[in-house]
């Protein structure tokens, strides 16, 4: 786990170097940057000790020193590769995974990255051909931000990083504003500046001296094409039970103590069994719990280390912690984030930092394998929708609407509404507040073209190409919200404290035979049954599955927004750059504040995302004025 | 009371010989080509076969001149047809009077234990791999009720001891292969790697080896990969090549005749199915039939290091054994063969040499032997062919 950083018009190596001391908080252990004066280009990264904890300095090259990398991340089949390279006549001088890079790079060029088992971002420079090769790994679970003007290119691992040595790269984009509000998260490949790209997950670019432009191109997507077969679920399940198996193997591999972070849901759970059985120390157990509010999942978390007999640790997020972790943690966030989740996913990073620098997690699980209720809502609703005809449908939705007060029906209306099915999943998924934001944009927001949010996602969805609608939209959110913001969460909370999340679901090959299973057998039962067939019986029992559906780490966000953080709320409306600076209207959004402190109603959807990024926006102004 | 005298005495007559099969021709397939080899060669019996009704039936039974009796079981649910040709060929068995069941596959098991029971008629039961994996109860049952057993190779015979402990007569007796009277390579414009194989069942490794050409197109830029039979994986498979961006490198051709097959065999350059084992109880290849029959092409083959195909191919001599689950591997045997032409020519003309000792006619010779050997005796007491130990040959 590091940060890396790069340039092509920096002979020198300074702006990199500039790049990387913004990058200390990934990689405390080491800083390291190549130039090549004649190339012009300069590559750097900051690194987290986790494998060959003295011999991993990176910039690291090949045996002739032609091939350079800085890398970011973990190539968790690294020692089968090495075996394979050094058969091939490869010669190691370190124990890192870094340097399988450099030398399957000469051997498969860019082909490489299919080899890679792993999550990752790197920068290769290739001397001889004058060429610097970035990729990202498959899921985007490590991040690469990309600048290109006039043919030069400068990335990073962190957009701040980028902006520190670009300082003119510092104007808010107002449509990557809006779609935060309405996704909660910045949807890639934009990023909130407008000068500055992500690379998307699962693609490389090449940059070639005095080539025009650099070439990006897709090297691995999930796949989406589920058919119905005759294969057994039996079948399945033990297959996928032995890529689990392999993939949480290969993740507790380091040169550092490794452990679990249990929520207490079905996925953590299975992982925190799976890592169980691999290790043939005491597992590490680690969860958080809350003093406010019903939300508490810590006594199933405790159920489970107890009967996995786990070193179990709990540590309980206060109000008075979130007073002050909430607001630094959204500042200090790279990109403006509203997910409520990335406060205890810190919180929990920061306790367990002392007791171990690796903790596997159970991300990407509920997209993968059918997890979000809304997938089986959503497909009946089109079901309905098609067998009926139009106007029976229009009824129906207008009658539901009528009784609108009524609660459940209201949202049944909601899903039954006769509305395209992305534009559904969309308002299901963000509270409906892209038709909230009129109320609440500020003159910087309100001359937008408002559908540019739907039309840039439905590019993100692509086609339904004759699949059902949940798998249009598991697929949906493996290249949308699970990179964007799962990841992103995952990533930047744990970094933030200089801790490593391994995501034990996200594995090439678990993926890929999620992909090519009907949804129908992801959906059986309570959902995510491919999951559910892999945890033993003992652990959790079967009639308890729907207690346990709940996963990641809940959030009592609509009492904080009243106690801990309320002040906050009231200086943000008094004082925040997001008002002052136009994006927001400041009565509106105090009318929300008072509604929500006065417990009439619950404005914590809309809130969050306004506290979120007023506190952002409030540090990258003030980075603006310095 | 022997068999003879329970089915009513025939003197001069041919034993008669049931086969009751799931899978037979035209439906695609290895188990397919091995009853129907042996309806078709086995020529000292009296053949009746029970199988199942399939499009194009009609046409090839006439064509073939074998006596087969179509069970229709269109619409069903798999555990129905079966059933249903269990029911069909003990109805049929009442008046054929078998002096010999083969049953070429554990689900037609019950109608010859039946038929034995009630008309002492001998049975002979055919293991392939992956049945006992996905019904062991079944297959023990088959094993138990069997004067004798076939298996495909070592490796299935060890399948059989695990399900069956006590199983004894379970002779080794490996698959066959077609050998084409013009085996010579034809032109071919680029570097050529065919897979023959349903994509139906995981195991035969299409999506490894989709991983592993990304890497073969690395070295070798101009290769493609022709992909020989359908399956409902197929369309997860042409989504995969895309997302790996080897589209363009990839030919699947779905179902083909026997001559297009045969055409594409001798173009290839090597032949590459890389079968793996199954996870949990699940068995995998068998024996692989298509290991031969691109070897009776001379061509050298890629294929897995576990199951049957051990048998069906020898490491460094007919082709390479390689780890199945390994792209990597996998693709360095590939790109090694279509890289070293002397070493894939060697391969290749060993593989020839040795699958001519696999020729059909051999294997239904040595089926047939024991098919007779109890004939004329008490159903379970016949003198059957010593088991085979080690390595499978016809």
């Amino acid at each position: 786990m590091c940060g890396i950083a790069g340039c092509t018009e920096d002979p020198e190596g300074r702006a990199v170097r500039a790049m990387c001391a913004t990058l200390r908080h990934r990689g405390p252990d080491d800083e390291g940057v190549h130039t090549d004066a004649a190339g012009g280009v300069s590559i750097g990264a900051r690194r987290l000790a986790i494998m060959d904890l003295p011999g991993g300095h990176q910039p690291l090259c090949n045996e002739d020193g032609t091939v350079w990398v800085a890398f970011n991340g973990e190539i968790y089949n690294h020692p089968k590769l090495r075996e394979d390279l050094r058969r091939r006549g490869h010669t190691f001088s370190t124990n890192a995974d870094t340097e399988v890079l450099v030398h399957l790079y000469e051997e498969y060029g860019e082909a490489m990255v299919h080899t890679l088992e792993g999550m990752f971002a790197f920068a290769i420079w290739d001397r001889r051909a004058a060429r610097l090769l970035l990729a990202r790994d498959r899921f985007g679970e490590k991040p690469l931000f990309v600048h290109e003007h006039d043919g030069e290119l400068l990335f990073a691992s962190e957009l701040t990083s980028l902006l520190e040595v670009r300082p003119a790269l510092r104007e808010l984009d107002p449509y990557a504003v809006d779609a935060f509000f309405v996704f909660a998260y910045v949807p890639g490949p934009d990023t909130i500046v407008s000068g500055v790209r992500q690379l998307p997950p699962g693609h490389l670019l090449s940059w070639e001296r005095g080539a025009a432009s650099s070439r990006e191109r897709s090297w691995w997507t999930p796949p989406q094409v589920g058919v119905r077969r005759s294969e057994s679920f039996a079948s399945v399940a033990a297959e996928a039970k032995l890529l689990l198996d392999e993939s949480v193997r290969t993740r507790m591999v380091a040169d550092v103590p490794v452990g679990v972070f249990l929520s207490g849901g079905v996925d953590s759970t299975l992982v925190a069994v799976t890592a169980a059985e691999a290790s043939s120390q005491r597992l590490k157990t680690f969860t958080v719990g809350y003093d406010t509010g019903a939300v508490n999942e810590t006594e199933r978390a405790r159920a489970v280390a107890e009967r996995l007999g786990s070193d179990h640790h709990e540590v309980t997020l206060t109000q008075a912690d979130v007073a002050e972790r909430a607001p630094a943690v959204l500042a200090a966030l790279d990109q403006p984030l509203a997910d409520h989740a990335a406060i205890p996913l810190h919180a929990l990073s920061e306790f367990a930092r002392p007791r171990v620098t690796v903790a596997l997690g159970g991300e990407g699980a509920d997209e993968l394998f059918g997890g979000y209720p809304r997938y089986r809502w959503l497909e009946r609703a089109r079901r309905l929708q098609s067998a009926l005809p139009d106007v029976a449908v229009r009824s129906l939705a207008g009658a539901l609407r009528q009784s609108a007060k009524l609660g459940p029906i209201e949202r049944a209306s909601t899903r039954l509404a006769p509305t395209p099915v992305l534009e559904r999943n969309l308002d299901w998924v963000t509270s409906e507040r892209r038709h909230r934001r009129e109320a609440l944009y500020g003159p910087r927001l309100t001359q937008l073209d408002r559908g540019h949010v739907l039309a840039s996602l439905a590019t993100r969805a692509g086609e339904l190409d004759g699949g059902t609608a949940a798998r249009w939209l598991m697929h949906l959110d493996q290249v949308h919200y699970l990179p964007d913001d799962v990841l992103v969460k995952t990533d930047r909370a744990s970094m933030l404290v200089s801790l490593e999340i391994r995501t034990a679901f996200l594995h090439a090959g678990l993926a890929e035979l999620a992909g090519s299973l009907d949804t129908s057998m992801h959906l059986a039962g309570a959902g995510k049954a491919l999951v559910h067939a892999m945890l033993p019986r003992d652990i959790i029992p079967t009639t308890h599955f729907a207690r346990y559906r709940k996963t990641a780490f809940r959030v009592p966000a609509a009492e904080w927004l009243r106690g801990p953080l309320a002040p906050v709320l009231r200086s943000q409306l008094e004082r925040g750059t997001i008002y002052s600076e136009g994006f927001f209207d400041r009565q509106a959004a105090g009318r929300l504040v008072r509604e929500h402190a006065a417990a009439t109603h619950d404005h914590s959807d809309q809130l969050w995302p306004l506290l979120s990024f007023g506190l952002w926006a409030d540090r990258f102004h003030g980075l603006d004025e310095a | 009371m022997d068999s003879m005298r329970r089915n009513g005495s025939r003197p001069g007559a041919r034993p008669r010989l049931l086969i009751v099969t799931p899978d037979f021709p035209p439906a695609p397939g290895g188990i397919q080509v091995v009853a129907h080899r042996l309806a078709a060669g086995i020529a000292g019996m009296e053949i009746e076969v029970i199988a199942p009704d399939s499009p194009g039936a009609a046409q090839f039974d006439a064509a073939s001149g074998l006596c087969v009796r179509r069970v229709r079981g269109g619409g069903m649910l798999r555990g129905g047809r079966n059933a249903l040709l269990n029911l069909v060929a003990l109805a049929h068995a009442l008046r054929f009077r078998p002096d010999v069941t083969l049953s070429a596959h554990i689900v037609a098991s019950p109608a010859a234990a039946a038929i034995r029971r009630l008309l002492g008629a001998r049975t002979v039961q055919y293991f392939h791999a992956e049945e006992i994996g996905a019904k062991p109860r079944l297959a023990a049952f088959a094993a138990r009720h069997a004067d004798d057993s076939i298996a495909v190779s070592a490796y299935t015979a060890g399948l059989i001891a695990e399900v069956a402990p006590s199983a004894q007569r379970v002779h080794v007796i490996a698959n066959g292969a077609d050998i084409p009277g013009d085996a010579s390579p034809r032109a071919v414009d680029r570097p050529t790697i065919v897979t023959i194989a349903r994509v139906e069942e995981r195991y035969k490794g299409h999506d490894v080896m989709i991983r592993a050409l990304a890497l073969v197109l690395a070295k070798v830029p101009d290769a493609r990969w022709v992909v020989i039979g359908e399956g409902s994986l197929r369309p997860g498979l042409e989504q995969l090549a895309r997302s790996y961006g080897v589209a363009d490198a990839v030919r699947f051709l779905g179902a083909v005749a026997d001559d297009e097959r045969d055409a594409w065999l001798a173009r290839a350059h090597v032949l590459a199915m890389p079968s793996r084992l199954p996870a949990g109880q699940f068995a995998g290849e068998g024996f692989g039939i298509a290991y031969l029959e691109a070897a009776a092409y001379g061509k050298p083959v890629v294929a897995g290091n576990v199951g049957g195909a051990v048998d069906a191919v020898i490491d460094g001599e007919t082709g390479l054994l390689i780890d199945p689950t390994d792209p990597l591997a996998v693709a360095e045997a590939i790109t090694k063969l279509l890289g070293d032409g002397e070493l894939a020519a060697r391969l290749g003309a060993a593989g020839q040499t040795r699958a001519q000792q696999f020729a059909w006619p051999k294997v239904v010779a040595r089926v047939e032997a024991l098919l007779l050997a109890g004939v004329g005796s008490s159903p379970a007491g016949g003198e059957a062919p010593a088991p085979e130990a080690g390595r499978a040959s016809p």
